[in-house]
């Protein structure tokens, strides 16, 4: 009541400002930052077209992908079980010849997605790009 | 009634402002609340992929996602396949697939599966896919983690690999 004569016409703009910064404030602190996402493609083997690969000189490399002990699975490259930094080495010699040479992947479907992702990734990293995965 | 005497020509602009502000809440609240999806996903690490952005995922796009887990922590091993957070059959998938080649012709298909789950799941996906005619399939990894789940087993030995200099 004390107020009313002391009401002037123009716009008391105090409130406003207030509930702003503490809309701001609300919103920073709440804002959730999203994780960034890649992707990694990959071919499914038509039933008819083994013939991709022999457009190259150099044959596909095989790598297998089955259940280890653990949840990380087992790869096996050359016939031999190998841990993902050794896989790294060996395809990046594979990329040093040719970074055409087509990559075949063959997995067990008992194996973990995580070993398909991390030797997509590895293939990825050693830009080889023309991987095709088989499930055995 | 008092009111009536004070009135003053220029127009009072609080009510509008506390609409508006009212406003502005209930769209930011539905918003994040309508982008909601799987969280029980876990995805493993994949530094090297092509980044996703926006303009990586057409419209024509289409996203999969199978989770190794339900809601309660429970493991499922057989995997739920499901699409915009709603479970779906391989069967579906590849009739939807159908229906979208023939209207876009070939798209992109992003397989986004918990590092855990097992891979029969994922080659069902695919399996749906192929039988289609759609050979080309994506896998969603995690390009750099901003939501820091401290010990998640997905991400140690690539660590590992990029101690190592190249």
């Amino acid at each position: 009541m004390a107020r009313k004569p002391q009401e002037n016409p123009a716009l008391d703009m105090t409130p406003m400002i207030d509930v702003v910064f503490e809309l701001i404030i609300f919103f920073v602190v709440t804002i959730k930052q999203e994780d960034i996402f890649s992707k990694l493609n990959a071919n499914r083997p038509a039933p008819s077209s083994g013939s991709a690969s022999e457009e190259n000189d150099t044959p596909p490399c095989t790598i297998e992908i089955g259940k280890g002990r653990d949840a990380n699975g087992v790869i096996v490259y050359n016939k031999r079980e190998m841990k993902r930094a050794e896989l790294d080495q060996n395809l990046r010699e594979v990329a040093r010849t040719s970074k055409k040479t087509a990559i075949i992947i063959r997995a067990t479907e008992d194996s973990p997605h995580k070993a398909l992702v991390d030797v997509l990734d590895i293939c990825y990293r050693n830009e080889l790009f023309s991987v095709s995965i088989f499930t055995m | 009634m008092a009111r009536k005497n004070q009135e003053n020509p220029a127009l009072d602009m609080t009510p509008m402002i506390d609409v508006v502000f009212e406003l502005i809440i209930f769209f930011v609240v539905t918003l994040t609340e309508a982008q909601k999806k799987d969280e029980t996903i876990e995805l493993e690490d994949g530094k090297h992929g092509i980044v996703l952005t926006p303009e990586e995922l057409p419209p024509s796009h289409m996203q999969i996602d199978i989770a190794s887990r339900d809601k309660n922590g429970k493991p499922l091993p057989k995997g739920r396949i499901s699409m915009g957070d709603r479970e779906i059959t391989p069967d579906e998938i590849g009739r939807r697939v159908k229906e979208r080649m023939k209207k876009y012709g070939e798209f992109p298909v992003l397989i986004r599966a918990d590092f855990n789950c097992r891979h029969e799941a994922v080659a069902r996906v695919m399996n749906a896919c192929t039988a289609n005619g759609l050979w080309k399939i994506s896998f969603m990894a995690v390009n750099e983690d901003k939501t820091s789940k401290p010990g998640r087993p997905g991400r140690k030995h690539l660590d590992a690999v990029k101690r190592r200099a190249h």
